[in-house]
């Protein structure tokens, strides 16, 4: 995960004496309106997700329907931006149907889609999917005859793997820990989203 | 519970977020502008596994997971306490074998200290914590900053994004890195635990470059916020600051993560 730095350095001044006449003295973030940091309401969820889902770039994922909304949180942009002071709301989404996310920024003032991006990146999981990754693990025979009594599913993990030749390396994946209730890991089950199935089935103690 | 708090000359609001811990934001100390928001985006683990002959080390097989810290695993709620000198705001998250306290403290003397205590076992012995941090700092405005770091006996200004590993060089209050505003002269210092084995990358500022819930930016590329690190230039702009730290998991267990910080030159 590290990379090699490459920035430059050179001496700097002491921080009492760093100063430097400012070119562009911007608007004043110290009057930022803290309700604009709130959580948004149900009501500000559902009219994002409807205003989202009525963009036409994003009319084949709403007719297949076949996506599931990750996160619904506000947004708040600094002064200078021209959407400083507006309600915005940050939605991510991830499209199964054609296996990527789509992050959009949606302005609650004026209900429309301000920012749309879709990618390759991986979001974390919702809770509907880590409920459906147990509940894949749970079926799965080759996880059923390995538990003993007393273990059951002890959290989803959002995990992603680490060479190319490992399924979950580009594909949307969870792994459900077992074990039993004082937190000791029996088992470890790795879950491929897409194809709604297990891909591994690991001893805890050899993961 | 109101979610604004003013105490020990801190004026700061906090949040608990779906992924990402508790979020402190518009954080202000002695009537002055220091922090938009910080928060703990995300705590990854990897796994490693032990074996005396060189030989037989498979090395780290299965990639790293995480889980959110937020709204779907805390336990309890987020707890207010005042101490002496400061006041703090901690909570609790769990996830199977996995178990974190996240905390904010706050200073009268104008340190604060964002950390988070690890428990848990884990799903066996060796595996490590990645605990990361993010801290968009505003002091007295969002731009005209800079962004330094301590090397070579003396602070050296960061012209452009990158990461920046603590070498283990501090000046004499044990400060690494810091981040400084032009305008007032005002800075917020950066003191790592010892044990942290700690980085900062530093990242000019980009509206709605925010975490985004996820470490994982795609197959193939690099996490973040090494992803987001380019080659965009820092002196005079508005600066991001992630701090990542690097804890190996061993009995002695539960340990504290996270930096000091201290504002100072404030007037």
């Amino acid at each position: 995960m590290k990379k090699k730095a490459k920035a430059k350095a050179k001496p700097a001044p002491a921080a009492k004496t760093a100063k430097k006449p400012s070119a562009k003295r911007e608007p004043n973030v110290a009057k930022a309106d803290p309700a604009l940091f709130d959580p948004l309401t149900p009501g500000e969820v559902a009219d994002a997700l409807r205003t989202l889902a009525e963009d036409k770039r994003l009319a084949t994922m709403a007719k297949v329907g076949r996506y599931r909304v990750i996160a619904a949180e506000p947004l708040v942009v600094k002064p200078p931006h021209e959407l400083a002071g507006h309600r915005l709301a940050r939605i991510v989404a991830y499209d199964y149907a054609a296996d990527h996310t789509v992050d959009a920024c949606v302005d609650l003032d004026e209900s429309v889609v301000v920012h749309l991006e879709l990618n390759k990146s991986q979001p974390m999981l919702s809770r509907d999917e880590e409920a459906m990754a147990i509940d894949i693990a749970l079926s799965d025979p080759r996880v059923s005859e390995k538990l003993h009594m007393g273990e059951a599913p002890q959290a989803t993990m959002h995990y992603w793997g680490r060479t190319p030749g490992d399924l979950s390396y580009a594909r949307r994946s969870a792994a459900v820990v077992f074990g039993r209730t004082d937190g000791h890991a029996s088992i470890v089950a790795v879950v491929d989203l897409l194809d709604l199935a297990v891909t591994q089935v690991v001893p805890a103690e050899q993961w | 519970m109101s979610n604004v708090i003013e105490e020990a000359g801190w004026k700061f609001h906090w949040r608990l977020t779906e992924s990402a811990g508790i979020m402190v934001y518009l954080a202000d100390y002695k009537g002055r502008r220091v922090l938009w928001e910080g928060s703990l985006p995300y705590v990854t683990v990897d796994h490693q596994r032990e074996t005396l002959d060189v030989k037989d080390d498979p090395g780290e097989r299965h990639g790293p997971w995480w889980v959110p810290l937020g709204t779907r695993t805390i336990q309890g709620p987020v707890r207010v306490q005042s101490f002496r000198g400061g006041v703090e705001l901690s909570a609790t998250f769990v996830a199977g074998p996995y178990q974190y306290t996240q905390l904010w403290r706050f200073h009268e003397d104008g340190r604060f200290a964002p950390w988070v205590t690890i428990y848990g076992p884990g799903v066996h012995d060796q595996h490590t914590y990645h605990p990361h941090f993010r801290f968009d700092f505003d002091l007295d405005g969002a731009r005209d900053d800079a962004f330094e770091r301590f090397e070579e006996g003396r602070w050296q200004r960061v012209e452009e994004e990158g990461w920046f590993p603590y070498s283990g060089e501090a000046d004499d209050k044990g400060n690494v890195w810091r981040q400084v505003d032009f305008g007032s002269g005002a800075a917020i210092n950066i003191r790592p635990h010892a044990w942290d084995d700690a980085e900062v990358f530093a990242i000019r500022y980009h509206d709605g470059e925010w975490a985004p819930f996820s470490p994982r930016a795609g197959a193939g590329t690099q996490p973040f916020p090494a992803a987001y690190v380019g080659n965009e230039s820092l002196d005079g702009e508005d600066v991001t600051l992630w701090y990542v730290a690097h804890v190996h998991y061993d009995q002695s267990f539960p340990y504290t993560a996270g930096p000091w910080m201290r504002v100072e030159g404030l007037a």
